[in-house]
């Protein structure tokens, strides 16, 4: 039976075929998925903030902040084996969840979508599909036999990727 | 304090109290809007890895409605309710005699708008008995509102207050009125910067 695992916020997982990764209830979160239909293998990075500039080094999560990241699942994707030719990527979150009032806009989503695919691309990896952006919390299902992301909007089945 | 791991039971416990008296506040607040007596858990102040915060109010996909604020001033912080629409609908009933819901999990702009005064009253009521007990005057931003899966609402909330750390503080309380089981999560989320002057002024750094 193939397993699904999930990936909570700010953890990065690498699995391969039949196996899916999963992120259930994606706000403002940027999921970065990478994948290399050769061999089947891909992973999750689950990344909550834009930038690690100003964290101090002996207190940086490189798994939070896009700019490390991303450079970090490519990383354990070629320990495990991968070519980074035979990679893409697809981008997943980046949502406004609360509407701007006068006195404040969370503005969080924008910025980490902005971030990843600034990051992806700087590490030349073609991105192949996004689904950011919004209003709406998303859930998915990344399946490791197809590269295939299902997206699901509060519980509704709403497109493939 | 950027690392609220670090933070003792003796802190946790005033933060506790903190929260203690702030929903205290709140609740006495919403029974007096509602007319219906209104109890109240008793509020826990949590330390919770990043990766647990979207289990929180059954589950990520759970669909729930959150009311976010901004507490500004010198203690800052973020402030959110969480709630089923079902409840919304609830307490709209309560305070709109004759309101009906048009269509299930969709609010009109009024409904919106009332469903954003409750927590402005909350929100406020909640941050009055703080400001009185620290004597650091705090207000709370206009309210938004959203209707979202949990996990999706609270990580947007949440990601700022984690940059440092792994683990977000969150005081954490909700309201029950049993006649009609209403339930009603409150999150308070202190800033990380804002922490160590708090501490200071419960007494406890």
């Amino acid at each position: 039976m193939p397993e699904v695992y999930p990936v909570g916020m700010a953890e990065i997982r690498i699995a391969k075929a039949p196996d899916a990764l999963a992120v259930y209830g994606v706000g403002s979160c940027v999921i970065v998925a990478m994948y290399d239909p050769k061999s089947s293998i891909g992973g999750l990075a689950h990344v909550i903030l834009p930038d690690s500039t100003g964290v101090a080094p002996d207190r940086l999560n490189p798994k939070k902040f896009a700019d490390t990241a991303i450079p970090l699942l490519f990383q354990t994707l070629s320990h495990a084996g991968v070519f980074k030719g035979n990679l893409w990527a697809k981008m997943v979150g980046g949502a406004e969840m609360f509407p701007p009032t006068e006195d404040f806009s969370l503005n969080i989503g924008k910025k980490n979508s902005e971030a990843a695919l600034t990051a992806v691309k700087k590490l030349g990896i073609p991105v192949m599909a996004t689904e950011t952006g919004g209003t709406i919390g998303r859930s998915m299902v990344f399946r490791l036999d197809s590269g295939r992301i299902s997206l699901t909007v509060l519980g509704e089945s709403s497109k493939e990727i | 304090m950027d690392d609220v791991l670090k933070l003792t039971k003796e802190q946790l416990d005033a933060l506790r109290e903190m929260g203690n008296i702030g929903s205290g506040n709140a609740a006495t607040a919403l029974a007096q809007f509602l007319n219906r007596k209104i109890d109240m858990d008793v509020p826990s102040a949590k330390i919770l890895p990043l990766n647990e915060i979207s289990r929180l109010i059954g589950g990520p996909e759970q669909q729930v409605m959150g009311i976010f604020l901004k507490v500004m001033g010198k203690l800052s912080g973020r402030f959110i309710l969480l709630l089923p629409t079902t409840t919304a609908v609830k307490l709209l009933k309560a305070l709109m005699p004759g309101f009906e819901s048009s269509t299930p999990g969709k609010f009109s702009e009024m409904e919106t708008s009332c469903m954003r005064e409750i927590g402005n009253i909350l929100a406020g009521a909640f941050l009055n008995a703080l400001s009185v007990l620290t004597r650091v005057p705090m207000l709370n931003s206009l309210p938004s509102m959203a209707i979202d899966m949990a996990g999706a609402l609270l990580d947007s909330v949440i990601s700022d207050n984690a940059a440092v750390s792994d683990y977000v503080l969150m005081i954490e309380t909700s309201f029950i009125e049993s006649q009609e089981n209403l339930r009603i999560h409150i999150f308070l989320l202190p800033d990380p910067k804002s922490l160590d002057r708090l501490l200071e002024i419960l007494g406890v750094k």
